[in-house]
């Protein structure tokens, strides 16, 4: 069963690398089998995560479970197309629930941490001695500033990018795209991780070329 | 003979007074321990006796429950001992001792002399505590009395938030400003947006080459801001597809989006004049697995080759595969999302894209519905504020570390508070 | 020869070439490795013939895509032939999570949440092993949960791993007492907002359906307040910035955190306004933290591809702005 397995795994991974080569039978199996797999398997992991393990569980212990409940099933309503408005209802609970828990976590941590973290110094006596000593703390603050400020000036959409506002909209697009660069080049890796991960299963798990 | 009997006497008598006289002082220096002191432990004497100064004790120790937090915190107060307020005082500080339910005293702060207050931040809600305070001398303490037992109790207001509370209303009521007068009728304005304009030459462009235009509108629910962002554009989108006579595909990756994906293609296809063009197929549910999704997706591309692709919403590590894929197909593409890792594989691999904001200016623009004017606008005020909070900032800090201004230093102190999150 | 058979060939070729390398593993054949100087010709070859391809650009003759691919392919695979190994840069952020974890006293409770994935786990899981084995060596206790569904078994994927090593089997820990996993709980950030409240509300079982209260390690574990540190290993949402806004802005948990190197440019910000303490970002993160914990994984040994394949991708986005300069602007409205 190991060895099926080992070989599955392989056939299906070339399978999808296939498709750097073009589009072609065994990239359209591999793909289908696991648009498939994969909706099965997220159908069981909500049943039996959600449905069973969460209310059909819990349900006697908690019974504000069964206003979930009920709510989720007036969603499925939206199938019945003379009744479909009442799923809005339960859509609008998530939407408004889930607005008001982020708005004030993303006040709180996004913005009023993030703006205080931004307060830098341009200039301290400990640039010129201690631990911050160094041309670059000061560099390092006035980009964090600089850069903070025009990315906000950039994003403001009430005012025309012209003249000087335009000028320091320009600097803020430069901080944005350096920023959106090292970003780039981050993913890069991320990719390449999971490439190695691939190739190293092929010539290490599947043919035991490597240790 | 009764002078003897007298002598005798007078003797007894004085022996019977030293005798009381040693039982009261050995009452007296022993009566602390044969007191009953449940409320606090033996007084620990020093070995010497030039180090035994006896300390007052606090008095009035109350330990209340902070009003208006989480509650997680007891406050402490007390009346500092009276020997506090001797010039040369043998107090070196205050120890505070907690009992936490039936466990063994624990120190959890030793506080300056003169303290007469303190809170308790590490209490857990729902137990029971009691405290006392000790005065220390340098080789002995001094408890006071304990205090009743109490439990930490949450409010439903907690004031160490207030001011991130006012925050959000002064960005909230800009909001609601700014809806209100939309709603009036005045118009908001919104600076061009790049890209907007090749929304209907990208719609034309596939109209002439006689291939579909695909629209992909993240791969997250509709409980995102940004998906929500993205139906609203292809209201616009499936608009002019429907006036240009084109065809549109929409893959969506969870079933609520495809339903109203639907709703929104079919309106305007109605609204165009043509709604025995619109086919339930033009949108279709893949699956909620991203990577299978993105499969899904990429043999679309490859076997339909539109002639423009739409990414719009939120997207996570599939952007760039179904950017590249959309790339190598020819394609024009015109994508945006919120999602600030994934913005630069846009950039890179399409022709326009809205950064992060921008899809919800465009969305407000080509809407025109005043809920979304009059929202963007309310942000822009949050900006404004954080731009000016910034400025302040710097300058103070800037001032106060370089030339030790104090005036700069109590700015910056004041927007600490109003900027801690605690 | 139409292409058609080209491909049938083609296939048919790595067919048997992958039969008989497999036909090879399964009777017992050693590894391969290449001597030094075989791995200096294979990267010297590479090099120069990336100089080539700069030069047919210069000169006009533009390469095909599927040319790239191949290369990319090879600095990957090549380099786990080659023997010798990179030396490893430890940055700032991941010494300030090691040092978090060996701050921690004996005993202490670590509540490490796995959300994350199988496609994440080549740069997530040497991180989850390296932590815990960490964990385990310091003799602290290690809570693992998962708001994602294949979270926690990731997470026994990982305590397995670790389980092979002879030093921490010596230290007999035993599940329950020393480590537990209380598995998945679907609701995102809902989740973590209940946590906050009561751990026993969102996890009534374990992993292996023992009650909560039956576990010694987190029977007296209410909520945040009893943790004393917590590693987050994520891939997306929800994740970290989920559990910086909640558990550690809103509850105080001191927190760091392991990303995949997508997210971890966001989760900077974070880190330098002090909401994170540490960061490990992608696989240079998890082999940065291997070293610091002197302990070679596959974080250390993946690192020499990782170096090639970026040394090979900054060749081509040399030679590709070599060719965008040579072709000109293209226009904005592409023909076929």
């Amino acid at each position: 069963m190991e060895h099926f397995a080992l070989w599955l795994s392989a056939f299906l991974t070339l399978g999808i690398l296939s498709f750097l080569y073009k589009d072609n039978p065994w990239y359209k199996l591999s793909e289908a089998v696991f648009v498939g797999i994969s909706a099965g398997f997220w159908f069981v992991t909500l049943f039996w995560d959600n449905l069973v393990g969460k209310f059909w569980d819990g349900w006697q212990d908690e019974p504000m479970l069964w206003v979930g409940a009920a709510l989720g099933f007036l969603m499925l309503l939206r199938l019945v197309p003379r009744i479909g408005w009442i799923s809005r209802w339960p859509l609008a609970f998530i939407v408004g629930a889930t607005s008001g828990l982020w708005l004030m976590n993303y006040l709180a941590s996004n913005i009023m941490v993030q703006v205080q973290a931004t307060i830098q110094p341009l200039f301290s006596t400990s640039y010129a001695s201690g631990p911050d000593a160094g041309w670059g703390a000061i560099v390092g603050s006035l980009v964090i500033v600089v850069g903070t400020f025009t990315g906000l000036v950039y994003f403001y959409f009430s005012k025309e990018h012209k003249g000087a506002f335009g000028a320091t909209a320009r600097v803020g697009i430069f901080f944005i795209m350096i920023t959106f660069g090292a970003s780039f080049g981050y993913t890069v890796m991320s990719r390449m991780s999971l490439l190695i991960g691939r190739i190293d299963f092929l010539l290490g798990d599947w043919l035991g070329l490597i240790n | 003979m009764t002078f003897h009997r007298g002598r005798t006497s007078s003797l007894a008598s004085g022996f019977s007074a030293r005798l009381i006289i040693v039982i009261v002082v050995i009452a007296f220096l022993a009566a602390p321990a044969m007191w009953s002191r449940a409320d606090g432990p033996d007084i620990v004497l020093a070995g010497s006796d030039s180090a035994l100064v006896s300390l007052a004790p606090v008095t009035s120790l109350v330990a209340a429950d902070n009003t208006y937090d989480n509650g997680d915190a007891l406050r402490l107060t007390w009346v500092p001992s009276i020997d506090d307020r001797l010039i040369d005082s043998k107090i070196i500080g205050y120890r505070v001792y907690r009992l936490a339910g039936t466990g063994e005293p624990e120190a959890i702060a030793d506080l300056p002399p003169g303290s007469n207050q303190y809170l308790d931040e590490t209490v857990l809600r729902d137990s029971v505590y009691s405290y006392y305070v000790s005065t220390l001398s340098e080789r002995a303490e001094f408890p006071s009395n304990r205090t009743a037992v109490i439990s930490p109790q949450r409010e439903w207001i907690n004031l160490d938030r207030g001011y991130l509370f006012l925050i959000a209303l002064a960005i909230a009521g800009a909001v609601i400003y700014y809806v209100t007068v939309a709603k009036r009728g005045k118009k908001l304005f919104v600076r061009k947006i790049a890209g907007l304009e090749a929304i209907d030459d990208a719609v034309g462009r596939a109209t002439e080459m006689g291939r579909p235009v695909l629209f992909i509108p993240g791969i997250h629910d509709m409980d995102d801001v940004q998906t929500l962002a993205a139906l609203t554009i292809l209201g616009r989108v499936s608009r002019t597809i429907a006036d240009y006579e084109s065809k549109i595909f929409m893959p969506v990756a969870r079933s609520l989006v495809m339903t109203a994906g639907r709703e929104v293609i079919k309106s305007s296809y109605q609204a165009a004049g043509r709604p025995d063009a619109y086919s339930d197929d033009m949108v279709n549910y893949i699956t909620d697995e991203q990577f299978g999704y993105v499969a899904a997706v990429d043999g679309i591309m490859v076997r339909e080759k539109p002639a423009t692709v739409f990414l719009l919403g939120a997207f996570f590590a599939e952007s760039l595969i179904l950017a590249e894929t959309g790339n190598s197909v020819g394609a024009i593409q015109i994508a945006g999302t919120a999602r600030p890792a994934q913005l630069p594989f846009f950039i890179a691999a399409c022709d326009f894209t809205l950064i992060g904001e921008e899809l919800f200016a465009a969305s407000a623009y080509l809407s025109g519905e005043p809920r979304q004017l009059g929202s963007l606008k309310g942000q822009d005020v949050g900006k404004v504020i954080a731009m000016v909070v910034i400025m302040i900032g710097v300058i103070s800090l800037t001032f106060a570390e370089a030339w030790k201004i104090e005036f700069m230093q109590d700015i910056l102190d004041r927007l600490s508070v109003v900027f801690s999150t605690n | 020869m139409s292409t058609r058979a080209k491909e049938l060939i083609a296939l048919g070729a790595i067919t048997l070439f992958a039969l008989s390398f497999y036909l090879n593993k399964v009777w017992g054949r050693g590894t391969f490795e290449f001597p030094t100087w075989l791995s200096a010709v294979v990267i010297a070859l590479i090099g120069l013939s990336l100089l080539w391809i700069l030069v047919l650009t210069l000169k006009g003759r533009l390469i095909e895509r599927r040319v790239v691919f191949v290369y990319v392919g090879f600095a990957v695979a090549l380099p786990l032939f080659m023997s010798f190994s990179q030396k490893i840069t430890i940055s700032p952020e991941v010494y300030q999570l090691h040092d978090a974890l060996m701050e921690l006293p004996a005993g202490s409770k670590v509540l490490i949440s796995f959300d994350y994935d199988p496609p994440s786990a080549p740069e997530l899981q040497p991180m989850a092993e390296s932590i815990i084995r960490v964990c385990f060596e310091k003799d602290l206790k290690v809570i693992v949960m998962g708001l994602w569904p294949q979270g926690p078994q990731q997470a026994n994927l990982a305590l397995e791993k670790v389980f092979q090593d002879s030093a921490i089997v010596a230290k007999n820990l035993q599940y329950g007492k020393d480590y537990v996993n209380l598995g998945f709980q679907a609701g995102n950030e809902f989740v973590i907002q209940r946590m906050g409240s009561s751990f026993e509300s969102m996890f009534p079982s374990d992993y292996e359906g023992t009650p909560y209260k039956e576990i010694p390690l987190v029977r007296n574990v209410r909520n945040f307040s009893n943790v004393d540190f917590s590693v987050n290993l994520s891939a997306g949402f929800p994740g970290t910035v989920e559990w910086v806004q909640i558990a550690v802005d809103r509850y105080g948990l001191p927190m760091g955190a392991g990303n995949t190197a997508v997210q971890a440019p966001v989760m900077y910000a974070y880190l330098n306004a002090g909401q994170l303490e540490g960061l490990l970002g992608g696989m240079s993160g998890a082999a940065e933290f291997e070293a610091v914990a002197e302990y070679q994984a596959k974080g250390t040994k993946f690192m020499l591809s990782q170096s090639f394949a970026h040394v090979v991708v900054i060749a081509f986005v040399i030679i590709g702005n070599v060719a965008f300069f040579r072709s000109g602007r293209k226009s904005k409205l592409r023909g076929n």
